[in-house]
């Protein structure tokens, strides 16, 4: 495997998407983060009646893994992009079947794609576990893991983007289509979920049974919807109208649905001409 | 020793037959052509067996090794269909990583370059390359680790005649060298000039496998003789071959003259005739009967099973 990975590093160091999508997120990690610190320190730290509701600092370490995670999610999006077109262009380019004849055998030249996803998810999660340490130290509190599981949950999220970027460049096998799937599946999903959420709304209020938030079982929403927002200070108030968070199920949902898109990508893979 | 063993290999594209039933074997140290028009199933064979392609039936195997034999295509040196490169990478590059996906061939870089005419051009990005110097890197990545086997598709596609003159010297030098040459071409000429056995197929059926001599020797059709030739006042020449008998036809070709004769009319008896009757010649030049000849016996009169 780490022979391979090599050979992956040859193909992707030189490539300008590579460079210019990773320097696109660590920047948009970090500025987000940055966004919201001077929007927490000079807007609503400056008005009174927010400090009744915001106690705190959401940079402060304990909270400070649940913030960055938060925020930098919303750039997964990138590495996730990145993928799409890299396995995107092995077929547009039929590099893929040179690999085979060269003689990588089908499921090595998966294994590696599937590698390169984790590794992408375990550097963006290593730029965001830096980004909370320094947030973290910049703010004066005392050092904690308390609120750890957070990054967990933001590199399952990851991982969950990229095999989901694999498998549709790998049904596509087209540039072009594969990213505007992409897109159109995850505006899509969104948009699902959100219709789920009132829905399970609306079972909690005229059923009273509690299925926790729909939307949250969807493959995308499910690791999406481990990460909440630090200023979800209204969660408590709205406890009997909200369907109630159900992290052990969204969590089985999220590795439930890697385990399938892993088999589905292996199959198509295994059975298909290249 | 057999290098490559395929027994009833079929592939079907929905309603489409592109290959069926096909068997065959691939002697070592061979030039073994497959032949066929455009569209007959040479590619779709040579994309099962290197595994890019999957059988809807039988098998086959590389010298004995059965399934996808993944290590075993790593020691053969392929150009499929065209040529498949990382279109941002330089040509060095693109070896670079087909070395290492082989597991060999990294220090041989420069000299296949060189053997191509692309060590000048080896930081260019593949994207800059024209049609016959992507063919021509496809032909150094397959040499990469010197492999004892190599399958080419259609090698000369894209060439120039100087480029298709050095494809086919190289071929012959690989054989001589001890190889196994796989090569599939809808070129008679090219496979009658390098390949030393050939595999014709048409429709996906194959029509006939065996050592070019062979099958040439099989031939149904009368064995004449097709002879050019040429002198100053082909007129006369024409008017005093009409006398000769065993001539059968007689057709101006260009500059030259051909005819088709009976096989004992040879050379030397043509140009003792000709000198006798006071014509000397410019050029006399001896065609047997040629794959073509053959290989539109084989197709030509069998265009459906």
């Amino acid at each position: 495997m780490i022979n391979l990975l090599k050979i992956e590093w040859l193909k992707i160091k030189s490539y300008t998407g590579f460079i210019l999508l990773a320097s696109f997120f660590a920047v948009g990690v970090v500025a987000s983060n940055y966004i919201v610190y001077i929007f927490k320190r000079n807007v609503l730290d400056q008005v009174e009646a927010s400090k009744l509701i915001f106690s705190g600092s959401p940079f402060d370490f304990e909270m400070v893994w649940k913030t960055v995670t938060y925020y930098s999610s919303y750039f997964l999006i990138l590495p996730a992009l990145l993928l799409v077109i890299l396995m995107a262009n092995e077929f547009n380019y039929k590099t893929h079947r040179q690999n085979i004849i060269d003689g990588l055998s089908r499921y090595d030249f998966l294994k590696v794609k599937l590698a390169i996803a984790l590794v992408f998810a375990l550097g963006s999660t290593l730029i965001v576990i830096i980004t909370a340490l320094v947030f973290g130290a910049t703010s004066g509190s005392s050092f904690s893991v308390n609120g750890f599981e957070n990054v967990g949950y933001f590199f399952l999220k990851a991982s969950t983007y990229n095999i989901i970027a694999i498998l549709i460049a790998l049904l596509t096998k087209k540039s072009g289509v594969a990213i505007a799937l992409f897109f159109i599946y995850t505006i899509f999903e969104n948009g699902v979920s959100l219709l789920l959420f009132f829905l399970a709304v609306k079972i909690k209020k005229d059923n009273h049974h509690d299925f926790g938030n729909l939307g949250n079982y969807l493959p995308m929403n499910a690791s999406d919807g481990l990460l909440t927002s630090p200023f979800d200070q209204f969660s408590g108030m709205t406890r009997d109208i909200i369907p109630s968070d159900n992290n052990k199920l969204v969590l089985a949902c999220a590795i439930v649905y890697i385990i399938i898109f892993y088999y589905w990508s292996k199959i198509k893979m295994m059975r298909s001409d290249l | 020793m057999v290098i490559l063993c395929i027994e009833n290999l079929t592939k079907n594209y929905k309603a489409v037959k592109a290959l069926d039933s096909v068997s065959f074997s691939v002697p070592a140290k061979t030039v073994f052509g497959i032949l066929g028009p455009n569209g007959s199933g040479k590619t779709t064979l040579l994309g099962i067996v290197m595994d890019v392609i999957k059988a809807s039936g039988g098998t086959y195997n590389w010298a004995g090794n059965s399934g996808e034999a993944n290590d075993f295509r790593k020691k053969i040196g392929t150009l499929l269909e065209t040529p498949n490169f990382y279109h941002y990478l330089s040509a060095e590059k693109n070896l670079q990583i087909a070395a290492k996906i082989k597991g060999r061939g990294e220090a041989d870089i420069e000299k296949v370059l060189k053997i191509v005419n692309l060590y000048e051009r080896k930081d260019s990005k593949f994207n800059t390359f024209s049609l016959g110097m992507k063919q021509r890197l496809a032909i150094a990545s397959a040499l990469l680790g010197d492999p004892d086997i190599l399958v080419f598709d259609e090698p000369t596609n894209g060439l120039d005649p100087a480029g298709i003159a050095e494809i086919r010297e190289l071929i012959k030098k690989l054989y001589i060298g001890g190889k196994t040459i796989i090569m599939a071409s809808h070129i008679l000429d090219e496979v009658e000039k390098v390949c030393t056995h050939v595999a014709i197929i048409q429709k996906g059926i194959l029509k006939s496998v065996g050592s070019v001599s062979d099958l040439m020797n099989l031939s149904t059709v009368s064995t004449n003789i097709l002879i050019e030739l040429s002198a100053t006042d082909n007129t006369a020449l024409k008017n005093i071959l009409q006398q000769l008998d065993g001539v059968l036809s007689i057709t101006a070709f260009g500059n030259d003259l051909h005819i088709n004769c009976i096989e004992s009319i040879t050379g030397e008896k043509l140009n003792r005739f000709c000198f006798e009757n006071g014509i000397s010649l410019n050029k006399l030049h001896v065609k047997r009967t040629t794959l073509e000849t053959r290989f539109l016996e084989i197709t030509g009169k069998q265009s459906d099973k």
